[in-house]
């Protein structure tokens, strides 16, 4: 309504009467038309809640509810204030987050259980004579019937079913899974805990209980960088955004902060504001390029050599002409630039080897505890070789040395960094170092002809080990010699001017990046400059997109060691901000012992994801890259020549990597005959695996015992977002119609897998079942065989931390969740129950056997200073030591759900920790019983309850150093013990601080500091990573203790990657003559970075995103490549290559980098996607063209900082190496013909 | 009680073994309801006969491609008018103030909105008020029951037969305007072209006009944000 009528337009009363000083005043006429305003406003109560799964933003937000509907919501304004001279958080929030509550209502929502119709049927069907696990039994022992719903994934066909009789059919296939094949065949796959920590731990605290499989995320996404672990041991560690505002000079390194950091952004500008000065570095012209004060437009996949050249330039004015005392001091305490290096020989060369270690002396240094993992270094002041305190032998097996002080042991230790003096050295020597540059594929050439050795002049020592005399050397001299630096030693390959086109040089660098050499100089002159005056407030924001290529680690590492060189690291406004996918789970110790059900039973089952998908998605069985393409010409001697798959299978043999499923016999029963034997479990299963009638899964991951068979799917769009590989994934795990263009290594008549075994038929429909909990149809629901409605963000309580800022706040139930859908705790804990009710049928109380990799932070992390393979016959099978661990693990499927909410006893037997350090909880656990309530009878007699999802998040509060300062001051005592350093003195302030869940919703709370992070988080500092170290002088979790910059594993040199070098993309040799259609000549590198329009693939179906971003599915080409292939924008075209097609618009832009194409990931296939003429099937997503090819130095294990940890390390899933043929589409087909009507994603 | 509008909110809803045993009766209700012609209950047979006598998983399989899938054919109305905008809120939140106003209160894990619920509603009011409110929706009506009998889907005359008792022919500019949403039909590319088409940027004689593409998306932004076009999956 208008209230025109009532409104007065031409006319004022005269009546005024004024109140408030004339500010206020009375009026006479309807004011009714004001209601239309107040309604719109109107509500009845205001919740805090965010969006919570994949959005790292972790924004807290003011939900507006009325009469139980989500009216709108407006950005939360209460963060605790920051300190004077520090902008606050706020505003935090972004459009996609404002549109949420207009999502939360939209037709695309799953409303109630959707089951496949025709297993649906077949199920009810048998259930009318057949208790569950009979009726799931019976479909699976008929391949027709199991064919009938396996065919038919993705192509509609859903029918509604209630809960009760979808979680039974789960249940039961559960149950028959576990007792047919084993329960870690039963697997699940939930991304970004940190963002709904309640959310994950149900499905994960679920399959746990059950021996399930939980996957890893963060390293199949490719986010995880593997050169964080190998540099510091540390998963990312990283600063908030605020500490941006600290730092003179940023440099933003393919991160598009404005675009994919939307709430953080105003850090970045209030820093510029500030003075702080701006380098850009991407090869496109990005949002975040036109706010550097320079942009650097490398070519794309060359930035290694770009940090290198920077390298060159900060070594040459500031370590080397003259040198910078903070630099200098810094590295020589931080980094692994003073220890000692053998040089090993090799066909009368000399090449670099392994550290000099304790236990390479004669009288071992007096080290009788770890000596083979003590390294050495020279004291200056004797010029005495040392073992300095902190390296990783000082962890495990004493106390009181495992710290950075300047001492080796009782004695004071001052390290020498270089031996380039006279004085210092014994002789001068080459040393062979490995040079790619020349490898390039035509894409990435620069008509480098240079050897692919290049011998260097490096000063050395002479040292007696054993009975021979060897040659050392000091990291740094190795360091600069790579970095190829003259240091006035003569011989070749060694610059002197920055214009030489040496490798290493800004000239040389200019010919492979593009970048103007004088640039480079300039920056990395600017970069260390501020950083000496400022002692290290140098910071580099770098973007997942570095991290994407095969040879990511030499970006990385690369642009680690400029921060190294600069004393960055640790330093309040300097350091490493890789802001990608992880996101800091901060109540992490906190969380673990619910979310993988430690309170029952330890250790839980966790697969790196990208192996699996490898193995399991029959990825391998297209592998195009041989080992000898990524071989360095240095390796030392070894059958190097296998197949990427075997070396994954000898990782996991050898207990680096762990495996599911693991073994081909289903591990209840090896248990069962390992008691018929009378034998301990480890000895029995080594025993039958050195006789082989124990086979590793992994061994032959095609054979029916080794397919995985259940998967849960939940808080993510696996085969819509994340899934490398896609076609392979509907190909070979599903069971369906796929888009695989190319043909697998048995019919290309190429050279099989020696460790994995070929069978000639390569199974399609490894999954009996399919599961996906989501609130809307994404494009895995659309391809599974259940559909579970859950809970959106609204409409749950959950917990949300995020490494952009400090706060812990909630998700919270604003209303009851929509239509029939239940929050994922709800879910998971119904599932529960079911299993309890059908397993026992078939299952009992149990004896689970879980094989346990080596993992890091541990005292195992040590096993293996050499590599010895035991089926070779190199050394015994010792388990837990050359192999992985065989651990007992007593299940009780009789009480499943009793387990599930109540916390188990082990708490109060065991006590909590984590990364290496452990603490008594009793005290917490009985504070549990009092605020959840204890169970009075049944198994968890005497357990506190974990009934909802609120009870659930205390637990996580109170069990966590970050969210309870008592267990953070017992944490910081713990770790004193080690350090033989006072550390609780900075937790004692924040003792008595309890927080509640409660609390959050009031306000978000800021985290209490605690050892399991490196940064502090207090009214002095923001938090930054590595601070502690630095600061409190705690070792970096690596072999030296130190910030390694040297790798030294056996399978790190053999690939040469010891140092950082420049590697050019690897050829995958995906556009064949056979794929390649006549007339096709466009091809283009296919890079997917994030989008603006959505949250990977969240939001991407929503209008007003869509609307934003042209409707559909686009990739962006530049004005030149679009002219060659003569497409004009918004064309629809066609990208494909042997992995797949995939058909979107073309948005044709001056922004783009001729050679490369963008699609943003991931734009949903079920949404405006016409048909491919390639495949002829629906167009594919971004994944379509792509496929996950594994790297072996990511599979090293037991070797301190290169051990396993669960989203830690393990191999990634590089995609950006990638290249597509780019077409016009001819005719546009929409393929919505009667036939195919109901196909709802091919 | 108005046992048609109970009828067609039943017939309108998930089919179940329960509506099948119940039809020829629900049937009989149709048949006898003067307010249809008697071309709108014929052709309303083939829906009640599918009801009664084809399997109840292709039933099931059809009802939810149909109705839960595809969001053209969403049976939340305001899908329709407000689609993923704000106002979608405040909408559903005024239906409920006239549930209750109606002497109901919502009890089921259906959105106000859902059609099946409101025919409900209307079968409990007075006769003038309740085909005042069907009037209302007439447009959204008359769109549904055009885009499902372009599928040539049974459930299309159910629209028809609401219209017909509504007493209100739909106003054409509104339904046309519901229709121009390309849904997901092979041959309205040219429409979805359109949809996401933006206008040319021309640099006029006026400098002060400002960009075509900011004002036309400001002027976009006033307007409700209608469903998305093609995104039913089908």
């Amino acid at each position: 309504m208008s209230h025109l009528l009532d409104r007065l337009n031409f006319l004022q009363s005269k009546e005024l009467e004024q109140f408030s000083d004339g500010h206020g005043q009375v009026t006479r006429e309807s004011r009714d038309w004001e209601e239309t305003y107040r309604n719109r406003w109107r509500h009845d109560k205001v919740v805090r809640s965010t969006h919570g799964v994949n959005c790292t933003g972790s924004c807290s937000w003011k939900i507006y509810v009325k009469s139980g509907i989500v009216t709108w919501e407006t950005q939360q304004t209460d963060y605790p204030r920051t300190r004077p001279d520090l902008p606050n958080h706020e505003p935090r929030g972004c459009a996609r987050g404002a549109s949420y509550s207009w999502y939360l209502y939209s037709a695309n929502r799953v409303k109630t259980p959707l089951v496949r119709g025709r297993m649906l049927k077949v199920w009810r069907r048998m259930r009318k004579t057949m208790s569950p696990v009979e009726a799931w039994t019976a479909i699976q022992s008929d391949p027709i019937l199991r064919a009938s719903y396996v065919e038919t994934r993705g192509k509609g066909g859903f029918v509604r079913a209630s809960w009760d009789e979808a979680t039974e059919l789960v249940a039961a296939a559960n149950a028959y899974t576990a007792k047919t094949y084993g329960p870690d065949r039963v697997i699940g796959f939930s991304p970004i805990p940190a963002m709904s920590m309640v959310s994950y731990a149900a499905g994960s605290r679920y399959l746990s209980l059950l021996g399930g499989v939980c996957m890893s995320f963060y390293d199949w996404y490719c986010d995880l960088p593997p050169a964080s672990p190998m540099t510091w041991g540390e998963q990312t560690d990283v600063p908030e955004s605020a500490d941006w505002y600290n730092a003179g000079y940023l440099l933003l390194w393919g991160s598009n902060v404005p675009q994919t950091r939307t709430p953080d952004a105003h850090f970045y500008t209030e820093a510029r504001y500030r003075g702080a000065k701006s380098a850009v570095i991407c090869p496109d012209y990005s949002e975040a390029a036109k706010f550097g004060d320079v942009w650097l437009n490398a070519k794309q996949g060359t930035d290694a050599a770009l940090a290198m050249a920077f390298g060159h330039v900060i070594l040459r004015e500031f370590h080397l002409d003259r040198q910078s005392e903070y630099f200098s001091d810094y590295c020589r305490k931080y980094s692994d630039f003073p220890m000692l290096v053998r040089l090993e020989e090799k066909d009368g060369r000399l090449v670099p080897g392994r550290f000099l270690r304790a236990d390479d002396l004669t009288g071992k240094l007096g080290e009788k505890n770890n000596p083979e993992w003590k390294t050495i270094a020279l004291d200056r002041k004797t010029g005495e070789m040392v073992a300095p305190n902190g390296s990783v032998g000082y962890r495990w097996g004493e106390a009181g040395k495992w710290n950075l002080e300047e001492r080796a042991g009782a004695e004071d230790a001052d390290l020498q960094m270089s031996l380039v003096l006279e004085e210092d050295h014994d002789d001068v020597v080459g040393v062979d170092f490995p040079y790619f540059g020349a490898d390039a594929t035509e894409n990435f050439s620069t008509g480098d002809t240079r050897p692919n050795v290049l011998t260097k002049n490096v000063p050395v020592k002479k040292v007696k080990v054993g009975r021979k005399t060897e040659m050392v050397a000091t990291v740094f001299d190795l360091f600069c010699a790579n970095y190829g630096l003259d240091r006035g030693l003569g011989g070749e390959w060694a610059a002197r001017d920055y214009a030489e086109d040496i490798p290493g040089t800004p000239a040389w660098a200019e010919k492979i990046t593009g970048v103007d050499a004088g640039k480079i100089i300039h920056v990395a002159r600017e970069f260390a400059q501020n950083a000496e005056k400022t002692r290290g407030k140098s910071m580099i924001i770098i973007g997942a997109a570095m991290n994407h290529w095969y040879h990511m680690d030499m970006n990385y590492r690369g642009v680690i060691n400029m921060l190294v060189m600069c004393g960055c690291v640790g330093q309040s406004g300097g350091g490493w901000a890789h802001y990608v996918g992880q996101e800091k789970l901060r109540p992490q110790t906190g969380w673990l012992p619910l979310a993988f059900a430690l309170d029952w039973g330890r250790p839980p089952r966790h697969m790196n994801s990208t192996s699996m998908w490898y193995a399991h998605t029959d990825q391998w069985r297209y592998e195009t890259l041989t080992a000898d393409e990524i071989l360095s010409p240095t390796a030392p001697e070894g059958d190097w020549d296998i197949s990427l798959i075997d070396y994954n299978i000898r990782a996991e043999r050898m207990g680096w990597l762990p495996s599911a499923p693991q073994l081909k016999t289903n591990p209840l029963e090896v248990a069962k005959a390992a008691k018929a034997a009378g034998k301990e479990i480890p000895a029995y299963v080594a025993e039958q695996l050195k006789s082989g009638e124990l086979e590793m899964s992994c061994e032959d991951p095609d054979a029916p015992e080794n397919w995985p068979r259940n998967l849960f799917v939940w808080r993510s769009n696996l085969l819509g977002s994340s899934g490398k590989g896609h076609e392979y994934f509907l190909k070979h795990l599903l069971g369906t119609e796929h888009g695989v263009l190319g043909r697998d290594l048995g019919e290309e008549g190429k050279q099989l897998p020696r460790e994995a075994k070929w069978h000639e038929e390569a199974p399609r429909g490894k999954l009996d079942l399919l599961v996906t909990i989501d609130f809307r149809m994404s494009t895995t629901a659309v391809y599974s065989d259940i559909v579970l409605p859950t809970a959106s963000w609204y409409e749950k309580n959950d917990l949300n931390t995020s490494d952009m800022h400090p706060f812990i706040h909630p998700l919270q139930a604003a209303v009851d969740p929509a239509y029939e859908s239940k929050s994922d705790w709800e879910i998971f804990k119904a599932i529960a129950k079911k299993f309890q009710e059908v397993a026992p049928e078939v299952l009992g109380k149990e004896t689970d056997i879980v094989a346990l990799p080596i993992l890091h932070d541990t005292p195992a992390e040590i096993a293996q200073d050499q590599v010895k393979d035991w089926k070779k016959g190199e050394c015994d099978l010792i388990p837990g030591k050359t192999a992985p661990n065989y651990i007992a693990v007593e299940r009780d499927y009789l009480a499943l759900y009793d387990r599930f909410v109540a916390l188990g006893p082990l708490m109060d037997k065991i006590g909590n920790g984590g990364k290496g350090i452990s603490w008594n909880t009793e005290h917490e656990v009985e504070a549990l019983r009092a605020l959840n309530g204890v169970w009075e009878d049944g198994p968890a007699k005497g357990c506190a309850k974990i009934v909802t999802d609120i009870d659930a998040s205390e637990v996580v509060l109170m069990l966590a150093p970050e969210t309870n300062g008592e267990v953070a001051v017992k944490a910081w005592e713990a770790l004193s013990k080690i350090t033989g350093r006072e550390h609780a003195h900075l937790a004692l302030p924040k003792e008595d601080e309890k927080i509640r869940f409660r609390d959050i919703a009031a306000q978000p709370r800021k985290i209490i500091s605690s050892p399991t992070w490196s940064g502090l988080e207090s009214e002095k500092v923001c938090y930054n990573a590595g601070y502690t170290n630095v600061h409190e002088l705690i070792p970096w979790r690596t072999l030296t203790g130190r910030q390694q910059l040297y790798q030294d594993h056996l399978w790190m040199r053999a690939f040469g990657e010891g140092f950082m070098s420049y590697r050019p993309p690897v050829d995958l040799k995906t556009i064949t003559k056979e794929v390649q259609d006549d007339g096709d000549s466009l091809v283009l590198n296919f890079i997917t970075p994030h989008q603006k329009w959505g949250i990977h693939s969240t939001y991407s179906d929503n209008l007003l995103m869509l609307t934003l971003n042209r409707g559909g599915p686009v990739i962006w080409i530049s004005e030149n490549d679009a002219k060659k292939a003569g497409i004009v924008d918004n064309d629809w075209v066609e990208l494909y290559n042997v992995n797949g097609a995939l058909t979107a618009r073309a948005v044709v832009s001056q922004r783009m980098r001729d050679g490369t194409t963008f699609m943003y990931h991931a734009q949903e296939k079920i949404v405006n996607t016409p048909g491919s003429e390639k495949t002829g099937k629906r167009g594919g997503i971004h994944n379509s063209v792509t496929r996950a090819i594994l790297k072996p130095t990511h599979m090293i294990g037991g070797y301190a900082q290169q051990s396993y940890g669960f989203n830690y390390y393990g191999t990634v899933g590089a995609n950006r190496d990638e290249f597509v043929v780019v077409r016009k589409m001819r005719k546009v087909d929409w393929l919505d013909r009667e036939a195919s009507s109901k196909e709802a994603a091919e | 009680m108005d046992r048609t509008f109970k009828a067609l909110s039943l017939i309108l809803s998930y089919p179940t073994t329960e509506l099948q045993a119940a039809m020829p009766e629900i049937s009989g209700v149709l048949a006898a309801d003067a307010r249809l012609t008697a071309a709108a209950r014929r052709a309303l047979r083939p829906l009640l006969d599918d009801l009664r006598d084809k399997d109840i998983y292709d039933l099931e399989e059809s009802y939810v491609l149909l109705f839960d899938r595809s969001r053209t054919l969403s049976l939340n109305l305001f899908e329709h008018v407000h689609g993923e905008s704000r106002a979608r809120g405040g909408a559903m939140v005024d239906l409920i103030e006239t549930y209750r106003a109606g002497g109901f209160e919502p009890a089921s894990s259906e959105l106000p909105d859902h059609l099946p619920m409101l025919l409900e509603f209307l079968a409990t009011q007075p006769a003038a008020d309740a085909h005042e409110i069907l009037a209302d929706a007439a447009h959204i009506l008359a769109a549904l029951g055009e885009r499902l009998a372009r599928r040539q889907s049974a459930y299309a005359p159910v629209f028809s037969a609401l219209l017909q008792i509504a007493g209100a022919s739909a106003d054409s500019g509104a339904v046309a305007e519901l229709l121009a949403e390309p849904e997901d039909d092979p041959n309205d590319l040219a429409a979805l072209d359109e949809v996401w088409e933006e206008s040319e940027v021309l640099f006029g004689p006026d400098p002060n006009a400002g960009c075509p593409q900011v004002r036309e998306m400001l002027g976009r932004m006033d307007e409700p944000v209608k469903p998305t076009p093609g995104v039913a999956a089908e």
